[in-house]
């Protein structure tokens, strides 16, 4: 790791904690759910950007988790255990659903996945009895740790920064791992990847298992923020919301997604004093970068900065050529 | 150096007379469905909430202060209204007008709750007024109060027995079916079809075909308004021939728009309707069809009167409190004579729940008909 980085990981950690400071609740809120949205869309990026598969059912496991965490929460389970049954179920589906499914691939993949997300937005709203149908579920707990009362809006946020960082951090080292050089592999060049002895389906079917659950941690995390979940809130809009936030972002990259949920989450409210125009405008924006970089903003940024930097020459060549 | 003295003198003058105008004014904020699926209906009532605070402001503001009204777009997202809610707090709004679409305000409640921020909504979900929040209120009945009379009316007046029910399966249409059925069965009649329907869905032909093979001699129809104008086209497309009842929506001027011939014979039970033969809803309509160029209608007029009612209430109180205001207008009648801004006579109860007469419509030839007023309960 080069100390620029190092730097800036350093300068973006403290970016988190000092962001929300001086701030109203709104501000807090919104950055609340940036937080969430960037779990989410990362566990998406592992599957579009690094296994390459395209799936629309992210919404579908956010529904999944925010349900689970917010029954077990109402029934009096503490959020902790509740947050890990959310991902367990999320995991445990993902690899039932990709097990099938994955055997096609890309544009078929989406369209189960997208299949997917209707039936689970159906049976939220029609078992009444456990979901509460299309009235939802409303007086979700936040969760209390000994003395830290996450109820008000600032200590929400730092448990929100806590769970991100940690997510962050696994999902680093699992990119580091040879797991994560298999996944890499596998999104470069499958059939190679394959002659090299990796077995890509259990690869990509891992991959796809690992994104859902954190999706999964993701809708843990928005059912106490929001304290309401209706099955309205997790459709293909949302899928299609999150699948914007990897693609603008730049998918395949660690901080597309982060950078992605961001603008998609961030860039409207900003845009808010234009009145009437900031949706137009907000389209527009999207449009232009995907446009003129179909690699996403982090692609962007390192285009602009190769052009910038001198190219090296090798050594070797510069002698070859002068011979 | 006496020009110095002039200008420091001016300029000393002028910023005081801004910071005094700043401390002189009322803030309310409006938060409602001005893009996405509840456009249609959060614009209109942002237009009626527009005229209201336009009008209020000419005629000197509430207490001689002038009302600053910030609008917020919810984007028909209850997520994102539940933020806005809390934006427009943050920015100091001491009363809060909207949503519209009751999955929205069902969230964005609690935010106005913990704060203590009375909020006038246009919802009509039954669950609204029944969580115990001290805060809410609504500018026009909850359905479970209009269900009562359009049962009545279906069973004494059009001598039905058998009934079809077409409805929205989200948390408007739900609330209204819920307490519909409920209360039909009661009194005895026998719900033959049982047709939900998502939002924004666009093919209403097995809907259609369904109430038509289940010998139903009416249907009441729950939907929001851009798919009650589909389901009305698709059932003269059918030639559904039974009578087609509903609530307010079914006969409002957006359904009127979008169906066209399709919704005359359609009747609605209304609350709020420009049909109504009272000079000041004419005149409303007068006013509100000059500014904007379309014809108000049932949400138009709730807006107007939610921010009216803030208004008086806040005119009773005596000063801008938003505890007093919302202790006020529990248990506050406000008889149209004194306060024509709520343009018919209303009164909330402790709930935050209104009543108020209302009326039978019926689509004729393109236009809202008032055939019957039915009394407040």
């Amino acid at each position: 790791m080069t100390a620029l980085r190092l730097l800036f990981l350093v300068a973006f950690g403290l970016a988190l904690f000092i962001a929300p400071l001086g701030q109203g609740n709104y501000i807090i809120y919104v950055l609340c759910s940036w937080l969430i949205f960037s779990i989410s869309a990362m566990g998406l990026n592992l599957t579009l950007g690094y296994a390459g598969q395209i799936s629309l059912a992210q919404a579908a496991f956010m529904g999944i988790g925010a349900y689970i965490t917010a029954l077990l929460t109402m029934a009096g389970v503490h959020w902790i255990v509740a947050v890990f049954c959310s991902i367990g179920a999320s995991f445990v589906i993902g690899l039932v659903l990709g097990y099938p499914a994955l055997r096609v691939q890309h544009h078929f993949l989406a369209f189960v996945t997208l299949a997917f997300t209707t039936l689970v937005f159906l049976v939220l709203r029609n078992e009444d009895w456990l979901t509460g149908g299309s009235l939802g579920l409303v007086g979700i707990p936040r969760p209390v740790f000994g003395p830290f009362d996450t109820m008000k809006q600032l200590p929400f946020y730092y448990f929100t920064v806590v769970c991100f960082l940690i997510t962050a951090g696994v999902m680093a080292w699992m990119l580091h791992s040879p797991w994560g050089r298999a996944f890499k592999a596998l999104r470069e060049n499958p059939i190679r990847a394959n002659s090299l002895g990796l077995n890509t389906t259990r690869m990509t079917l891992l991959a796809f298992a690992i994104g859902s659950a954190m999706g999964g941690l993701a809708g843990a995390l928005q059912a106490p923020l929001v304290q309401f979940i209706e099955p309205g809130s997790f459709t293909l809009i949302l899928s299609l919301k999150i699948l914007l936030m990897v693609i603008v972002g730049g998918s395949g990259y660690f901080f597309g997604p982060i950078l992605g949920a961001g603008l998609v989450v961030l860039l409207p409210e900003m845009l808010r004093f234009t009145d009437g125009y900031y949706l137009i405008i907000y389209a527009l924006l999207v449009l232009v970068v995907m446009i003129f970089s179909p690699h996403g903003l982090i692609g962007l940024g390192q285009k602009l900065l190769s052009s910038f930097k001198p190219r090296e020459e090798r050594g070797d060549l510069k002698q070859g050529a002068q011979l | 150096m006496m020009k110095r003295n002039v200008l420091a003198g001016v300029s000393l003058t002028a910023m005081l007379m801004a910071g005094g105008a700043y401390a002189d004014t009322v803030k309310i904020a409006n938060i409602s469905e001005l893009s996405g699926a509840g456009a249609a209906a959060g614009t209109v009532w942002a237009h009626g909430v527009d005229l209201a605070v336009d009008e209020i402001n000419e005629h000197g503001g509430i207490l001689g202060m002038q009302v600053e009204m910030r609008e917020y777009d919810s984007q028909t997202d209850p997520l994102q209204s539940r933020a806005l809610v809390q934006k427009a707090i943050d920015e100091g709004a001491f009363a809060l007008l909207g949503t519209v679409y009751s999955s929205s305000t069902v969230v964005n409640m609690l935010v106005a709750q913990q704060n203590g921020i009375p909020q006038f909504t246009a919802s009509e979900a039954p669950s609204i007024t029944q969580k115990g929040n001290p805060y809410i209120f609504r500018t026009n009945w909850g359905a479970q109060k209009g269900m009562p009379k359009i049962g009545a009316y279906m069973r004494d007046q059009l001598g039905v027995e058998n009934v079809a029910v077409a409805w929205a399966n989200t948390e408007f249409g739900k609330g209204g079916h819920d307490s519909f059925v409920e209360i039909v069965e009661e009194m005895g009649l026998k719900v033959v079809a049982d047709v939900p329907s998502e939002q924004g869905q666009a093919d209403f032909s097995a809907d259609v075909l369904r109430i038509k093979n289940s010998g139903a001699e009416a249907v009441f129809i729950y939907l929001t308004q851009e798919e009650a104008a589909r389901f009305l086209m698709e059932a003269t497309k059918q030639g559904l021939e039974i009578p087609k009842i509903g609530d307010s929506v079914l006969t409002s001027e957006k359904v009127i728009e979008l169906a066209g011939p399709a919704a005359n014979g359609a009747k609605g039970h209304a609350a709020l309707t420009i049909a109504a033969d009272e000079p000041r809803v004419q005149e409303f309509a007068a006013k509100f069809t000059d500014r904007f160029g379309y014809s108000p209608d049932y949400n138009a007029m709730k807006g107007y009167i939610g921010a009216y009612t803030i208004k008086y209430a806040t005119e009773m109180v005596g000063e801008v409190d938003s505890q007093k205001l919302a202790d006020t207008v529990h248990g506050l009648c406000l008889d149209a004579e004194e306060y024509p801004g709520v343009l018919i006579d209303m009164c909330w109860d402790d709930t935050g729940e209104v009543s108020r007469e209302s009326y039978m419509v019926e689509v004729v030839n393109g236009q809202e008909q008032v055939s019957e007023v039915l009394p407040a309960n």
